[in-house]
Order: C-alpha cells, then structure tokens, then sequence
C-alpha cells in the first residue's frame, strides 16, 4: 500500500501571537516565526503510518511518501515526517506567496500522476489558512472518491478497498471506497483502535494520544539517510497561477486580559448577560 | 501552558555555543546540526505534551510498597515508556552497544525538556544511562554482552547503590562485602540506603551497580570494588540473556523512603544476600571501584546540573504566567483606578530578573560544561587535555551553582505566587521540594566545594584555572569588540582577578599546612567562583544577543546587567570571608 501525505509547514499554533501581517495588510509576514507540521497533517500522517505497518513488530509493510511545498527549508517539516517513520520525501520548491489551495491541488495532483499511490491523506485543512479546501479540490481533480473527516478506516485487500468511517454532526456514517482515493482525518483518527490494516494483531491498541507519534532518535538518524527530491512547479508542469486573491488580513483584537471573579452562578449568567452581552 | 524552558534560549544556546559545529568532529560524523536540532525538539515534544501533565498527579501519588515489590504510578509507567522510545538511556552511547553517538551538549539540551517535565520519570532513564556507562567503560566483554543490550534499550534499568546507613558522603567507611564464590562471581552481603530506582514495574529487571570491600582489601577508599548485581539473575550469560530465564539475587526491598521531593521516583533500603545467595559481578579491577566511578562523576555531575536548572526553570516560567496574570495593587503613587498586574511591581520584576538570570546562567553552564566534556573525549587530538582540565573545573560548579541558586529560585517563585504559592494546589511549592535534593545527591554542595578548591584549582599547578581564564579572557575580548556595555565586563574582569589572587593565597595556607584556612571557606569560595563563571556565561549570551533587535534579546543583556550589578560586587565580600573569617572555625561545638 502507497499512501501519499501532504505536509505542509505552519507557524506554531502555540506562539500564534508572533504573526504579523504586512504593511498594506494584504499578506501574513513569516520573518522570525517558528514553524511546525500542520498539526492535521500530522494526524493524517500518523494514520497513514498505522495503515502500512505492523503496529506490534512495528515492521512497516507499506510505503509513506511525503509531500511539502515551500522554500527550502521546509525540507525539515519533510524530515520530521521521515523521523516518524515514513519512507521518503518530495519537497517541491515555491514562495509561499505564490500559493493557494488550487495551485497545492495542482502540484499534488501532477505529483499523484507520477508516484500512483493508492491513497492521499490530507490534513482536514491547515491550521493557519483554515480553507479546508486543497483535499477537495485534489480529489476532484483526480476524479477519485474523497472521503473527508474520516474517524476510523479499515481496509483488509492491502489497500485496494476501506471501509471507512466519518463523523458528522448528527452521527457517524460508513461508507467503502475503492482506491486511489483521497481520505482527511478528524482527531477521532488518532484513537487507539481507529485504524485497522488486517497486518496489525486485531486486538492490538495503540497508546492514547493527542497527535502524532514523537520521533525517536533512532528515528531521527534513520531520516538522515531517507531520499526527499526536490522537484520545481515547472519540473511538474503547474504554473503558479493562485485563484485566489488575497485582500486584506486583519490581526484578532487584543485581549482586554482583565479577570473577573463572580461569587454564584447567578451572579455570573447576570454578568455575561449585563456587561459581556454575550447572553 | 508552561513551556518548561524558553526555546529561544535554547535556540540561542544552540547558536552561542556552536552545538552544530561539534557534527564537524569524526566522532559525530553521522550527525549534522539538523539531527540536532530534531532531537532537541523530540525531547522538547515528550517533556511538554507527556511528561508535564502527569506531574502533579505522580508527585500527589508517590509509589507504594507491598509484599517487598514497589509499584509506580500508571501515569510514571507511561511516561517512562515513551522516554524510552525516545531513545534517551542510549543517546550518547556508540552505536556498537545500542547508542546514537550523540554529543552530550546537545543531549543535556533535550534533556533539559525530559527533567522539566517530571525528573522523576527522566531520572529513571538517566540512573540507568549512568549504571549502563559504567558497566560499558570498565565491564568484561561476558558481562557487557550480558547487560547493556537491555539497559541501553530500557528493558532493564539500573541504579546507583554507593550509599550506605552509616556511610554517605565517606564512602571510604562502607562495610558491604564481596566473597569470591570461585565461579566468576562474587557473594554480596550488606545494606545500602538511598537507591533510587532500586525496585519497580517499569523494567523486568533492576541492574544495581554496587560499591563494596572484597574480603581482605585494603580499609578505606582504597579496598572498595565495584559489582553489578541485578535483582534477577540471568540463568545463562551472553546476548540472550534477557530473554531467557531470570532467577531470584536475593536482593530484598527493606524500606521504601518517604521523601520531600522526586516523590514519583522511589527511593529505597535494600539488603543483599539476606540469604547468602546474592551474586554480583566485578566491573574492572578489585579495589578500583571509587576510580573508576569518579570517571564517570562529571557527566553525572552535570546531569544534576541540568536537572537542578531545569526545576528552577520550570518555576520561573510559572512565576512569570502568574505575574502576568494575577492582578494585585496599584502603581506607587497611583490613586484609584484599576488594579494592576504585579508584574507592573518592581520588586516582583526584581524576584523575575533574579530568577531568570539563575536559570540562563544555569542552563547555559550546563550545556557548555557538557561541550567541555564533548570536547575532551571526542575533540581534536591537541584540545582534549585543556578542555579535560577545564571540565574537571567546571563540574563541581555545575553540579552546585543551579542546585543552590536554583533553590532560590524556585523559593521566589512561591513568593511571586504569594498565599497561593504557599498551597499545594499550586505547582512551585511541589518544584521547591524537588529541587532540594540536587545540593544532597551525587555530592552534596560542601563536597563540591572540597573537590574545587582542595582539588581542581590546586591540580597542575593551577593549570586548569588558567586554561579557564585565558577561556573567559577571550570571550571578554569577543564581547569587547561586540561593543558589549562596560557595565557588564569591567565587573567580571575585576572579579576574574580576585578569584586568582584569592586562590594563590588559599593555596599557599594550605601548602603551609593551615589546611582548615585554606579549606574552611570553601563553600564561599565555591560560591564567588560560580558567581564569576555565571557572569561569562551571561557575557557569552549578552554577546551573542546584542546584535538581535527583539524583547528576548533584550532580555538577556539586562539579565547580565543585572548579574553584573549585584552578584559580582559579592566576590570581593565573599573573598575577604575567606581570608579573614574564623567565628566558626573557632566555634567550639559545646558552645552551641
């Protein structure tokens, strides 16, 4: 089984308050941030790594190829992913202000056309743009089945078809699809018994967890010698052409910070209503 | 969300020090700075999203005893899991025996994350890194096929077993003993106190690296061995060993300690060979025992010196939210209007400048003593013997400077909290109690002080205190043509000078045979020294950051501001305590 992971590099979630927005307001700076992995890529990543491997040997039994798009150094977002445990890397080089969701849908799908994987995990969206768009877009494209937001996935042929669950507002919803196809995670994704690949013992559990698993050192020094090519928008013939235009970026308003303490309930509910006019 | 340690410290750590340049060496040559840099933040991930949430609980909820076996924390037990999936026992270690070859500045660095998250659950990963070295360095090939596969992989863990009841800081005094049992063995019989680690479910198995008196040495420090002797003997030695059958050592669990802080760590009495059936193995040569695990004392020095810069720095990040955010009081003068944040007081604002100048400096010292000793075994062939005697130097500092300030530290910090702090259902007070230990164990701070100026200065003729000087002299230089502020360097060069002319002086006591003139201050001269070496780690930082427009920049030249302004000023008081100061040298004990 092939899986392709988009990964995209973000500007840590955690130091948000570090973004700035230009002069003329009509883009976000990245000088100084520090960035991570999308935090849904890593999800998607993670379940793409249960998918090819024996979760108790922790022999991998499929292939995981990463995708980042970006200046150079978002190699290290790539080489994150390989510590983790995927197979290789793609990185393809861009500014980031030459990118949309459309033009990333374009590079996955030329990138698709080359490398045949029987899946494409996307992260739901990005945790900086919050378009949740590319993954659509792509599977469109692609003309493959997509199945977004998906909470647990089983496939017992190797790949070639899953049994997919996705969660909804009202419930949850079971669907098969053959492959290829494109597949995004909810956090559901992560839990200790989401991801079935008939390989991993079926009794089997993965340990309780918020996000991806931690790279190891051993890890680590193994994605040293792991391949990532580098590849242009012209080596995958997509023209940098963005659908969108990006018009004015507003910063959130300053907290006020202030704290204040209520003795009841009905105190409080008569706050929020009087003063907050939030009720 | 308290970040544990400021990452643009260690980022800034990474730069100041040049971490990725020691990739260059052929010893590290697998690596490259970027390696580095994703261990760092692996351990930074581990620390923060694993680790620090179950600290409170595992400090709440100590291990318990029953039927002679100790049961940790199901939070301590996960925790321990992913520490060691994360390869850390191992991190320094050759490949050869299960290891990455990873430097060990950079290791102290991530580590750094792991003891701020829980030391308790690092500090089982790191006991055992320390019994596996030991076994590594000195061991027979038999017993390091037996051993460090499953201790460098965590399956088996190790302990420290030096202390004994009557025996702590005189180890010289230790009654337990060895006989020959003619089989390559030896049978051990005696009580130790203080294990740490010394029984528990996260390991099959406990590998106690013991000090004891092989029948008829010579008394005293020069008659004490060094034995590894597991809690379960492998039935057959060899490679296999772990997996295959393991049979009782006669290794019993006599007590387990309460104690103030580590509290998810257990500390244990264990008695040997009750039964006269207890087996333990020689590492290296009889009656080489205390050597040979003084040559593995800097780097367990240092790891106290990280662990205690990391409770302290914990505390100060925990401080610094709360001052934020806890609004108290108005401006001085200010009157009416709305309450202000008490970080707008002055004098918290000192507390926090006070604290974040002990942790920088802590952790910096930390790091750069690990990239001594990174240098003296692995450096290029002509700068091993310098950077030997300067880390021979620096340890003793090391292991006390963040153990004793820290300690303030973290005392500032349940004072910034006020009545709060003052209650356990806020953090600092837990971070208090742990930070207390790191000036008792490994060498309590007055054996630091022996070992520096009894020792270390007086080794070589001083050459270890003027390789240190013409070290500082050069970062002077460097910070100089930086155009660094004067107010930060003059102070250090002047104090520089003292501590020479105070160490010649002290020197020439105690060759004239005054050994308690010489010594009997050295805790003082302990203090003045560190005093010094803190302020070229905070020149090295405030060098480093000058060039940087930012808060945090801005940060760390006032930090060395500060430790120039009121810190260095005290060596020349501290150092006429050592000339001149006799009340209790000449304290009569009945007079108290």
């Amino acid at each position: 089984m092939k899986i392709l992971v988009p990964v995209k590099r973000v500007a840590d979630p955690d130091n948000a308050n570090k973004v700035k927005v230009s002069g003329d307001g009509t883009k976000v700076t990245s000088d100084g941030l520090e960035w991570k992995m999308n935090p849904f890529d890593e999800w998607s990543l993670e379940a793409a790594l249960r998918l090819t491997e024996n979760g108790s040997s922790k022999d991998r039994v499929g292939e995981v190829v990463l995708v980042s798009i970006g200046p150079k150094d978002a190699v290290q977002t790539i080489r994150q992913g390989l510590a983790m445990g995927a197979e290789r890397g793609i990185l393809v080089e861009s500014d980031d202000d030459s990118l949309d969701s459309h033009v990333v849908a374009q590079v996955i799908a030329a990138i698709a056309a080359e490398e045949k994987p029987d899946v494409i995990f996307f992260g739901k969206q990005s945790a900086d743009g919050d378009s949740n768009v590319a993954g659509t877009k792509l599977a469109e494209m692609l003309d493959w089945p997509l199945v977004n937001y998906a909470m647990a996935i089983s496939t017992d042929d190797e790949g070639k078809s899953f049994t997919v669950k996705r969660e909804l507002d009202v419930g949850q919803q079971t669907l098969k699809v053959q492959s290829p196809c494109v597949f995004t995670s909810s956090d559901r994704i992560l839990q200790p018994e989401s991801v079935k690949n008939g390989v991993t013992p079926a009794d089997f559990a993965y340990p309780e967890s918020e996000g991806g698993r931690y790279a190891s050192l051993k890890g680590i020094m193994k994605a040293k010698k792991k391949p990532v090519d580098e590849k242009s928008l012209a080596d995958l013939g997509v023209e940098a052409k963005r659908v969108n235009e990006y018009v004015k970026f507003d910063l959130p308003p300053a907290r006020s910070g202030s704290t204040t303490f209520v003795e009841s309930v009905e105190e409080l509910v008569q706050k929020l209503h009087s003063d907050a006019k939030v009720l | 969300m308290n970040p544990l340690i400021d990452d643009r410290l260690a980022e800034l750590l990474f730069r100041s020090l040049r971490l990725g340049d020691l990739a260059d060496l052929p010893a590290f040559a697998d690596h490259d700075p970027e390696t580095f840099r994703l261990y760092v933040d692996a351990c930074r991930k581990v620390g923060r999203q694993v680790l620090w949430p179950t600290y409170p609980t595992t400090d709440a909820e100590p291990p318990t005893l029953q039927d002679g076996r100790v049961t940790l924390h199901p939070e301590t037990l996960r925790g321990f899991e992913h520490v060691r999936e994360l390869g850390v026992i191992a991190a320094t270690r050759p490949e050869a025996v299960g290891g990455q070859q990873l430097p060990l500045a950079v290791a102290t660095l991530a580590h750094a994350y792991l003891m701020a998250g829980n030391l308790s659950t690092a500090g089982l990963a790191w006991l055992t890194t320390g019994a596996a070295h030991l076994i590594e360095a000195f061991g027979e090939d038999a017993l390091k096929a037996t051993f460090l596969a499953p201790m460098m992989s965590g399956r088996w863990t190790g302990t420290m077993a030096l202390t004994e009841p009557h025996a702590g800081s005189s180890l010289g005094d230790l009654t337990t003993s060895a006989t020959d049992a003619g089989d390559g063995s030896y049978r051990i019989r005696g009580a130790k106190i203080f294990i740490s680690g010394g029984d528990h479910d996260a390991s099959e198995n406990v590998v106690h690296l013991v000090l004891a008196r092989i029948e008829g040495a010579p008394d005293g420090v020069k008659g004490i061995s060094l034995f590894a002797v597991p809690q379960r003997r492998p039935a057959a030695f060899g490679p296999n060993a772990a997996d295959g059958p393991l049979e009782p050592n006669d290794v019993h669990v006599a007590g387990l300690i309460h104690k103030i802080g580590w509290r998810a760590l257990p500390s244990l009495a264990l008695s040997f060979g009750d039964e006269d059936d207890c087996r333990g193995w020689l590492i290296g040569a009889p009656h080489r025992g205390l050597p040979q695990m003084f040559q593995m004392m800097n780097e367990a020095r240092i790891g106290v010196g990280v662990t205690a810069a990391a409770t302290a720095s914990v505390a100060y990040h925990e401080a610094l939210a709360y001052a934020r955010d806890r609004t108290q009081g108005r401006a001085l003068g200010a009157k009416g209007g709305d309450q202000v944040a008490i970080i707008e007081h002055p004098d918290v604002r000192r507390m926090l400048l006070r604290m974040k100048a002990i942790v920088d400096g802590s952790l910096a010292l930390s790091v750069a003593t690990a990239r001594f000793s990174d240098l003296a075994a692995n450096g290029p062939e002509a700068e091993r013997d310098r950077a030997h005697a300067i880390l021979d130097l620096l340890t003793p500092i090391t292991k006390s400077f963040p153990a004793e300030f820290g300690y303030e530290a973290n005392v500032l910090a349940v004072q910034i909290h006020g009545g709060y702090g003052y209650s356990s259902e806020y953090v600092p007070e837990a971070l208090l109690r742990d930070q207390k230990l790191n000036s008792i164990h490994e060498g309590t701070t007055q054996i630091q002080a022996l070992d520096l100026l009894g020792r270390k200065v007086v080794a070589g003729g001083g050459a270890a205190l003027r390789a240190l000087n013409e070290t500082i002299e050069a970062a002077i230089a460097d910070a100089r043509k930086a155009s660094v502020d004067e107010a930060i360097i003059a102070p250090l060069e002047a104090a520089l000078g003292e501590v020479g002319k105070l160490t010649m002086e002290l020197g020439m006591k105690g060759a004239g045979g005054d050994l308690d003139g010489m010594l009997g201050h050295g805790v003082d001269y302990l203090t003045l020294f560190s005093i010094v070496v803190i302020a070229w780690q905070h020149l090295c930082l405030a060098t480093t950051a000058r060039s940087e427009d930012s808060d945090f920049h801005r940060g760390l030249v006032q930090s060395a501001r500060y430790w120039a302004a009121t810190e260095l000023p005290r060596v020349a008081l501290l150092a006429e305590r050592c000339r001149v100061d006799r009340s209790y040298l000449e304290l009569d004990p009945s007079w108290l």
